[in-house]
C-alpha cells in the first residue's frame, strides 16, 4: 500500500500539486489537499480550462457544488465506481486511493507519450520543420526598410529567418584552381608549376569575378570531385580488378580506347559529310583528321581556313614553284579576300592535278612491285626443282656406278639397309625413353600454371569479398554510432526521478511471494480435501460398523438381559458421539462467521462513519444558516 | 561529411605546423572565415605579412583546404563532434581542432545565411498598400454606389534594392475571396507546424 501511495504522491508532485514533503501516504491527505490535487489532475488530463477553482471554497454550498462538479468530471473521464461529492468532502481512504489511482493512471500516458516518440531522422526533421514554421508564423511583421538583406534576428539565442528575397543571387559556379601536392615530399612538382603556384595563382576566395560565386564554385568543385572519386572506385572495383592490370595500365588502356572511338566517330561523320557535299570545309576536316592521327595528343587543330591554306602554301612550295605569288600588295580588304580566294583556287587545282598524278604513279608502283613478287616466286620454285633434279641425278649416277658389280653391291646394300633399319629402331626406342619424362614434365608444368591462375582468381574473389565486408562493417559502425548518439540523447532527456530498478525489484519480490502464497493455498486445499475424504470414509465406516453391531446385538438382545443393556448403552454412545461431532462442526461454522464479522467490522470502521456524520450535520447546519442569511438579504433588497 | 581526397590532403597541410606556425594559426583561421563571408575581405589572406616567408604554394593549398571544409561543413549543418572527428582524421592537433570549432560555431549562422542566399525565388511580397474608392455613378446609371479596392503589393526581387509593385483593383467579394484563400494557406501552415 505504501508503494502505491508513494507513486501517487510522486506523480501528483510532478504535475504540479503542492504537497508537503512530510506527507507520505493517502491517510494524511486533508480534504483541501485531496480536492486541489484532484482538480490539478483533471486539468492536466483534459488540457483545457476546467472551470473549477484550485482550492476548496469557503461557503458550504460552493463546496457542495464543487464536489459534485469534480465527481461529474471524473465520471466523464470514465471512472467505473461510485463517486459523488461525498468522496471528496467526507473522504474515505480506500475510495480516495481508488480515485487517485484512476486519475494517475490516466496521467502518465499523456506525459510518457511525448518522450516515447520515435527518434528516427525523418521524425526529427518533421519536428524541426514544425517548430521552425511555428516560430516564424508567430513572429510579427516588420517593414522591409528595417531589415538588412531581409534577414531578421529574433529570440533569446538569436535565430535568424529570411523574410524577403532581395539578397538572393543565382547559383553560378566557375572553375577553381588550387595547388595540389605541395605537401607531398615524394612527388616532385615541376619548377614552372611551382613558380606559378607561388607567384601567380590567386587565393581561392579571390578567384571568381563576383564574390557571390565563391561558395557555389567551391561546392561545385567538391561535389564533382567526390562523384568522380566514387565513380572511379566503383569502376575499379567492378572492372578494374577483374582485368588484373595495375591502375596505370588500366587507365592507359582506357584512354587509348576512348581516343580510338573519338577518331572513329569523327572519321565516319567526315565520310558522311563528304558524301553529302564535297566542299572545301570537308577538305579542311580531312586535314584536321590527318593532323590528329599524326600527333600523339590532340593539340590545337582549330585554325582558321587561312592558317590551313598558309600551311598548304609552305608545304607545296618545294613541289610547285610557280604558285602565283603576286608581288603587288592589294589595297582594299575585298581585293585581298579575292586574291586569297583565287590563290586558294589555283592551289587547289594544282593540288588536284598533283594528287591525280600521285595516284597514277602509285598504281604503277604497285603494278611493278606485284610483278617483282611474281618473279621472285618463280625463282624460288625453279631453284627447288633444280635441287630435286640434282638429287635424282646423283642417285641415278650412283646406281649406274654400282651396276657392274651388281650382286656384291646388292648384298652390301642389303646389309646397309638392314643395319640402318636397326639403327632406326634403336633410335626410336631412345627417343621414346626421352619423350616420356619430357611429356610428364610438360604436363606437370601446365598443371602448375593452371593452378596459379585459378589461385589468382581465387585471391581476386577473396579481395572482392573482403572489400564488401569492409564496406558492410563501415556501414555497421556508422549506423551504430548514430544509434549511440540517439540513445545518449534519449537517455539524457529522460528524467531519472523514478527509480525503475527499485520498482522492478519490488515487483519481482511481490510476484515470488504471490507464488509462495499460491503454493501454500494449494497445499491447504489438498490437505482439506484429504481430511474431508478421511472424514467421509470414517463416517461411512462408523455407520457400517454401527449397523453391523446394531444388528448383531439386536439379534441377541431379545434373549439376553445384559445384551439388551449393552444395546441400550451402544445406542446412547452412538447418539452422544453424534452430538459431539455435530457440535464440533457447529463450532467450526461459528468460528468462520466470527472471522467474517470481524472483517466487516474493520471495513466499516474505515469509513469513519461517526466523524463524517458529525461533519455532515455541522455542514448541514451551516448551509441552513447561509440559506437563511441569503433569504434575509433578498428580503432586505426587495 | 565527406571531402574529396585532394581537399583532405590540402586540409592536412593546414594542420601541420611546418607550413602554418602555431602562433599564426588563429589569425589564419579567422581570415579564412572572413574571406568567405565578407566580399571586401576576400583577399585579406594576402595581407597577412607573416606568411610571405614560408612556402606560398603550401599556404595557398592549406587556405583552399580550410575554406572548402568550412563551406562544406556549413552546407551540411555539421555539429562540432563530426567536425572534430574529420579534423582528427586529417591529423590536426587538439588545440587547433578547438580553435577551428570555436570559430566555426561563432560564424556558423553567417555562413548559413550566405549559403542560403544562393538560389532563385519568385518575387516575395513584403508590404501592402490599399485604398478604398467609392464608385458613385456612370453614364448609364444614376447611382451605382459600389466600393472598389485598389491594392498595391510591394515585392522584393532577387538582387534588386528597389521594391517592385504589383497593382490591381477588386470588388469587395473578390477581396473577401482573396483573404479567404490567404486564411486557408495560414491554416495549412498551422497544420504543418503542429506536426
Amino acid at each position: 500500500m505504501e508503494e502505491v501511495d508513494k507513486i501517487i504522491i510522486v506523480s501528483l508532485r510532478t504535475i504540479g500539486c503542492d504537497i508537503e514533503d512530510e506527507i507520505a501516504s493517502l491517510k494524511e491527505f486533508s480534504t483541501e489537499l485531496i480536492v486541489s490535487s484532484a482538480v490539478q489532475c483533471i486539468k492536466t488530463i483534459l488540457k483545457q480550462d476546467v472551470d473549477l477553482p484550485n482550492t476548496l471554497p469557503g461557503g458550504m454550498s460552493a463546496r457542495f457544488r464543487m464536489g459534485t462538479g469534480l465527481a461529474n468530471y471524473i465520471q466523464e473521464l470514465g471512472y467505473k465506481g461510485e463517486i459523488g461529492y461525498q468522496t471528496f468532502l467526507y473522504s474515505n481512504e480506500s475510495e480516495i486511493r481508488k480515485v487517485f489511482m484512476f486519475l494517475v493512471d490516466r496521467l502518465p500516458k499523456d506525459t510518457v507519450e511525448t518522450t516515447e516518440e520515435p527518434m528516427g531522422s525523418s521524425a526529427l526533421l518533421q519536428r524541426a520543420i514544425a517548430s521552425t514554421v511555428l516560430r516564424q508564423m508567430n513572429s510579427p511583421w516588420i517593414s522591409p526598410n528595417l531589415k538588412k538583406d531581409s534577414i531578421t534576428w529574433r529570440g533569446k539565442p538569436p535565430m535568424w529567418q529570411r523574410e524577403g528575397s532581395c539578397a538572393m543571387c543565382n547559383y553560378h559556379a566557375s572553375k577553381m584552381k588550387f595547388p595540389s601536392g605541395t605537401g607531398d615530399l615524394t612527388k616532385k612538382v615541376p619548377k614552372e608549376l611551382k613558380s606559378y603556384y607561388c607567384e601567380c595563382l590567386p587565393y581561392i576566395t579571390n578567384q571568381t569575378r563576383n564574390h557571390k560565386d565563391t561558395a557555389p564554385s567551391i561546392l561545385e568543385e567538391i561535389a564533382s570531385e567526390i562523384s568522380a572519386q566514387l565513380e572511379w572506385e566503383n569502376e575499379w572495383n567492378s572492372q578494374g580488378l577483374a582485368s588484373r592490370l595495375s591502375e596505370q595500365e588500366y587507365k592507359a588502356k582506357k584512354r587509348q580506347r576512348i581516343q580510338k572511338r573519338l577518331a572513329e566517330t569523327l572519321r565516319q561523320d567526315f565520310k558522311r559529310s563528304q558524301e553529302a557535299s564535297s566542299s572545301r570545309s570537308a577538305q579542311d576536316l580531312q586535314q584536321v583528321l590527318d593532323k590528329m592521327g599524326s600527333r600523339t595528343s590532340a593539340g590545337k587543330t582549330k585554325g582558321s581556313r587561312f592558317t590551313h591554306t598558309e600551311q598548304l602554301v609552305f608545304a607545296k612550295d618545294e613541289v610547285v614553284s610557280q604558285i602565283g605569288t603576286e608581288a603587288e600588295k592589294p589595297h582594299t580588304e575585298e581585293e585581298l579576300q579575292k586574291k586569297r580566294e583565287e590563290e586558294v583556287l589555283g592551289l587547289k587545282e594544282e593540288l588536284e592535278s598533283l594528287s591525280s598524278k600521285l595516284d597514277q604513279l602509285d598504281l604503277e608502283v604497285k603494278k611493278y612491285s606485284a610483278g617483282v613478287k611474281q618473279m621472285e616466286e618463280e625463282i624460288t620454285t625453279q631453284t627447288r626443282q633444280n635441287v630435286e633434279k640434282e638429287e635424282n641425278y646423283k642417285v641415278k649416277k650412283r646406281t649406274l656406278d654400282l651396276l657392274p658389280d651388281a650382286e656384291n653391291n646388292i648384298a652390301k646394300l642389303q646389309g646397309i639397309v638392314d643395319s640402318s633399319a636397326q639403327k632406326l629402331v634403336t633410335l626410336a626406342n631412345q627417343w621414346e625413353k626421352h619423350r616420356v619424362p619430357l611429356i610428364e614434365q610438360y604436363r606437370e608444368l601446365k598443371e602448375l600454371n593452371s593452378k596459379k591462375e585459378s589461385e589468382a582468381e581465387k585471391k581476386l574473389e577473396e579481395i572482392k569479398v573482403f572489400r564488401q565486408k569492409m564496406k558492410e562493417v563501415a556501414d555497421d559502425a556508422r549506423s551504430k554510432e548514430e544509434m549511440l548518439k540517439h540513445l545518449n540523447a534519449e537517455y539524457n532527456s529522460m528524467n531519472k526521478d523514478e527509480k525503475r530498478s527499485g520498482y522492478t525489484k519490488r515487483m519481482m519480490e511481490i510476484m515470488s511471494s504471490i507464488k509462495k502464497q499460491r503454493a501454500g493455498i494449494d497445499k491447504v486445499l489438498t490437505d482439506t480435501k484429504s481430511i474431508q475424504k478421511e472424514i467421509n470414509s470414517l463416517s461411512g465406516k462408523l455407520d457400517r460398523t454401527f449397523t453391523v453391531t446394531d444388528e448383531l446385538i439386536f439379534r441377541d438382545a431379545k434373549r439376553d438381559e445384559s445384551v439388551k443393556k449393552a444395546y441400550r448403552y451402544l445406542a446412547a454412545l452412538h447418539e452422544s458421539c453424534e452430538q459431539l461431532v455435530q457440535t464440533v462442526a457447529d463450532t467450526g461454522v461459528i468460528m468462520r462467521e466470527i472471522r467474517e464479522l470481524e472483517d466487516q467490522i474493520e471495513n466499516e470502521s474505515k469509513n469513519k462513519v461517526l466523524s463524517n456524520l458529525e461533519k455532515i450535520t455541522s455542514d448541514y447546519q451551516q448551509m441552513k444558516k447561509e440559506n437563511q442569511s441569503m433569504v434575509e438579504k433578498i428580503k432586505h433588497k426587495s | 561529411m565527406e571531402l574529396p581526397q585532394s581537399m583532405q590532403d590540402a586540409l592536412t597541410l593546414a594542420g601541420e605546423s611546418i607550413h602554418i606556425p602555431d602562433a599564426q594559426f588563429p589569425s589564419f583561421v579567422e581570415v579564412a572565415f572572413r574571406g568567405v563571408i565578407n566580399s571586401n575581405e576576400r583577399n585579406a589572406i594576402e595581407n597577412l605579412k607573416e606568411f610571405t616567408s614560408k612556402d606560398p604554394a603550401a599556404v595557398k593549398e592549406a587556405y583552399a583546404g580550410l575554406v572548402a571544409m568550412v563551406i562544406e561543413a556549413a552546407k551540411q549543418d555539421t555539429d562540432i563532434e563530426s567536425l572534430s572527428s574529420l579534423l582528427e582524421d586529417c591529423k590536426f592537433p587538439p588545440e587547433r581542432i578547438k580553435e577551428v570549432s570555436e570559430t566555426y560555431q561563432k560564424n556558423k549562422p553567417a555562413l548559413q545565411i550566405l549559403l542560403g542566399s544562393v538560389g532563385r525565388t519568385p518575387a516575395h511580397i513584403v508590404d501592402v498598400d490599399w485604398r478604398l474608392d467609392y464608385y458613385v455613378k456612370n453614364n448609364h446609371m444614376e447611382k451605382v454606389n459600389e466600393a472598389v479596392y485598389l491594392i498595391t503589393l510591394k515585392t522584393e526581387l532577387p538582387s534588386q534594392k528597389e521594391l517592385q509593385e504589383v497593382q490591381f483593383s477588386c470588388s469587395q467579394e473578390q477581396l473577401q475571396d482573396l483573404v479567404g484563400k490567404l486564411k486557408d494557406a495560414c491554416k495549412c501552415l498551422e497544420r504543418i507546424s503542429q506536426g
